[in-house]
């Protein structure tokens, strides 16, 4: 959950020098999050958001998703994937590796310098990233928030209905598809996650977090899963590929 | 009737002869939708949408001896996406809301309470440099 990487951040920055608000996009509220933040002892501001409504107020897709707001309210970049290191997230035989370092660095020149970084996104890099979205993506948000307080009444069947519904609309928020799914069981969460990836990796020209243009960045299109057997079948095709042609 | 918003869940009163639209009755229109019925039209902050004479006449009615406002046909008169399932319903964000706010390149205000109990108001912030971000359990 990188909440111990964003604390050191925020201690070797300084507390004095901005505030750090990290929320946590959680239905099930403290039952799920609080573990995180408690194990993590953080400092810095934190928010169980149950119903996503910052996800929803800036328009993010995914999880983690971060913004830069200058000290006017106005929003310097807003990001998709704002892994502070490179995150590595176990799950039976496999794992995947996510981020790296590229989006702390570009925090800490952005909080030092301001808009003399050359991080901070120009008007029309920001009118890009902050566009109008669709009809349909607008119902889906409302869909969503119908499914969360059915899901949070105990009614397992509405809730699933209107997750399905949210989903169909809103195909490319991988927020209403990884919570709507997690109704179901982590686990059958994180295999519909490996899935739906290995379906527009191959099939389409999506991004699961779209590139964060950083010098440095080590982006993934999607999370490529490592298996357990992974490092063999690859030490295997290097020993193939060094083999003497036999034709 | 619930009536779901980005940020409130409200339980209000339903009106009995016409359950098909959302009519939510005057005195409770603010709590459950943040809009106000005011002499210059219907307001939500600084945005007043006026409301013409045949509207007016047909969003504005008495009923089980309370004043209603038909929200559901004003919400499509400002593309305010609204879904409901029984008598729950949970309306979108208001465009232009996200017009004048996050299209324009500023931050969505909001106003919650942290882990410590505290307010957190990103409003409050200003004249601080503020990173935000989020994350999930799953």
């Amino acid at each position: 959950m990188n909440l111990p990487v964003w604390q050191e951040l925020y201690e070797s920055i300084g507390p004095d020098r901005f505030e750090l608000i990290s929320v946590a996009e959680d239905s099930q509220g403290e039952a799920a999050a609080g573990k995180w933040f408690d194990k993590a002892k953080p400092t810095f501001r934190c928010i169980v958001d149950r119903t996503h409504r910052i996800s929803s107020l800036f328009g993010w897709v995914n999880v983690p998703s971060g913004a830069w707001i200058d000290e006017e309210g106005r929003i310097v970049r807003s990001n998709e994937g704002v892994f502070p290191d490179e995150t590595t997230i176990k799950f039976g035989l496999g794992k995947v590796r996510l981020g790296n370092d590229a989006f702390a660095h570009a925090t800490r020149d952005w909080i030092e310098r301001g808009p003399e970084s050359d991080f901070v996104w120009s008007a029309e890099e920001l009118a890009a990233h902050l566009k109008p979205v669709d009809d349909d993506a607008l119902l889906a948000e409302p869909t969503f928030k119908l499914a969360l307080h059915f899901e949070s009444a105990g009614d397992s069947e509405r809730a699933l209905r209107h997750f399905d519904a949210a989903q169909h609309l809103a195909p490319d928020n991988w927020n209403y598809h990884r919570q709507g799914w997690t109704h179901k069981g982590t686990v059958y969460a994180a295999l519909q996650v490996l899935k739906k990836s290995a379906y527009l990796r191959k099939n389409t020209d999506k991004n699961y977090y779209d590139p964060m243009e950083l010098p440095g960045e080590n982006h993934r299109r999607f999370t490529e899963p490592e298996w357990f057997w992974t490092p063999a079948i690859n030490g295997l095709k290097r020993l193939l590929r060094r083999a003497p042609s036999t034709t | 009737m619930i009536v779901l918003t980005s940020d409130s869940t409200s339980d209000i009163a339903q009106r009995s002869d016409d359950t098909d639209r959302l009519w939510v009755r005057v005195d409770q229109l603010k709590q459950a939708t943040g809009w106000q019925l005011k002499p210059e039209g219907v307001c939500l902050g600084e945005i007043c949408v006026p409301l013409f004479e045949p509207e007016r006449e047909a969003w504005i009615a008495d009923a089980d001896d309370w004043v209603w406002f038909c929200y559901s046909a004003f919400a499509d008169k400002i593309g305010q996406q609204h879904v409901r399932d029984g008598d729950v319903w949970s309306l979108g964000s208001v465009p232009e809301v996200r017009r004048m706010g996050l299209e324009s390149g500023l931050a969505p205000d909001f106003e919650m309470t942290d882990r410590n109990g505290d307010t957190v108001r990103l409003s409050d912030l200003r004249g601080r440099k503020v990173v935000l971000f989020t994350w999930a359990s799953w």
